[in-house]
């Protein structure tokens, strides 16, 4: 793999330096998995099982809870894309900064926390619905959003692991809030207009 | 080596989203303000639907009842009825569906009663169950009919739209049961009829050609 050296690539785990290193422990897998899905059935089953309360608070300024976290899941949204394309520096694939391992770990804090009050509203005022396509797949995809996501952060931890691992266990993460948000916050603005 | 980073960023989503439930719990409707704040796009004028969001208002030294939605018809199938009980108020539709409708109002006493009135002498006098359900009599347009609504969950429950179309005064009510079947009445300058259903999801309802949104009726 091509890896411009004066990326900061520190912060990942790349192609190992070590030579003729053994297997990683099936534990710096195992517990990140593991944990993953802890968090998406945790989610579920509260959504589930939770009975949706229907409100929670709003925003003064905003029509309704709906459009804050169509706005909020749209930052989030933005701050993805920074993700993509600071990922797409790190690993030598486009031309960036030295700042880019800064730029990468921030917006995808900022994504991160961003999209957690969206997700508490959701679990709290309408729970896990399964009653029409859309929103199942939201549901479902939402719940696991929160797993993948713990999945990831895991094994950032981890070192010497193939190299492909990050790359597909972001992608994965960046791919399922991309249908998140389309299902929640481009069809809201489709349904309502691009509203406040 | 390890990072501690990618964990910190987890703990602070969890304390996060924690910190937002327990506030979503305690507060209920109120307006949020903190973190949640700064992450959002600055406020633009808000459409008259701002309007309808409930403000609710503190009720001192009474412990109100549970906040919940009720959702059934009436003994003799005639009309459906819903109540949405908000700290320690109640509102209350009653709607057959084609002509017959009443928006009523009142007070949760303590002990889960409610009295609640509306236009032209219309009652409903019931009592809560355990949060489970709410039964008694109303009376409207000189009916009395016993009824019993059990506890509902959205989108089931009771919906609101006011409008002006075309010059017209539009109030919609609807009430949403749990089978998921809708009765609604909508009157035009006070002259009712029945109403077009409205996406339960959403609110979202065309009335003579414009987009409404019905929302979510709170005392």
């Amino acid at each position: 793999m091509t890896v411009d050296p004066n990326a900061a690539t520190q912060g990942f785990p790349g192609p190992g330096p070590g030579p003729a290193r053994p297997g990683p422990h099936p534990a710096r897998y195992l517990v990140p998995a593991l944990v993953a899905a802890a968090v998406a059935l945790a989610l579920g089953v509260y959504g589930k099982v939770h009975d949706p309360a229907g409100t929670a608070f709003n925003l003064a300024g905003f029509s309704s809870t709906g459009a804050v976290k169509s706005w909020l899941a749209t930052a989030a949204m933005f701050f993805a894309l920074v993700q993509l394309v600071s990922a797409a520096m790190l690993y030598g694939r486009l031309p960036g900064p030295a700042w880019s391992g800064t730029l990468h770990r921030w917006s995808g804090r900022a994504a991160f926390l961003i999209a957690v009050p969206v997700a508490v509203h959701c679990l709290y005022a309408l729970g896990c619905q399964t009653y029409e396509t859309r929103v199942m797949w939201h549901s479902l995809l939402g719940c696991f959003f929160f797993g993948a996501f713990s999945a990831k952060m895991l094994l950032l931890r981890s070192e010497r692991l193939p190299g492909w691992l990050l790359p597909v266990v972001g992608g994965l993460v960046f791919a399922v809030l991309t249908i998140i948000w389309l299902t929640s916050a481009l069809w809201f603005f489709r349904t309502f207009g691009v509203t406040t | 080596m390890k990072r501690p980073g990618p964990l910190l960023t987890l703990l602070a989503g969890l304390v996060l989203g924690l910190f937002l439930l327990t506030l979503n719990a305690t507060t209920g409707t109120k307006t949020a303000s903190s973190s949640y704040e700064e992450k959002s796009p600055s406020p633009a004028p808000s459409r008259s639907a701002a309007s309808t969001a409930p403000t609710p208002a503190p009720s001192p030294s009474r412990v109100p009842a549970a906040d919940a939605d009720y959702a059934g018809r009436t003994d003799d199938d005639a009309a459906a009825i819903a109540v949405t009980v908000r700290d320690g108020k109640a509102i209350a539709y009653y709607c057959d569906g084609r002509a017959e409708e009443s928006w009523l109002k009142g007070d949760v006493e303590d002990d889960g009663t409610l009295r609640l009135t509306g236009k032209h002498g219309a009652k409903l006098d019931g009592t809560l169950q355990d949060g489970k359900r709410v039964e008694g009599t109303v009376t409207v347009g000189g009916g009395r009919h016993a009824f019993s609504a059990d506890r509902a969950t959205k989108p089931s429950g009771l919906w609101r739209a006011t409008a002006t179309v075309r010059s017209a005064k539009i109030d919609g009510g609807w009430i949403v049961l749990k089978d998921g079947s809708q009765v609604g009445i909508l009157t035009r300058d006070g002259k009712p009829s029945p109403a077009p259903a409205i996406d339960p999801e959403t609110g979202a309802v065309t009335v003579d050609g414009q987009q409404l949104t019905a929302r979510p009726a709170t005392p």
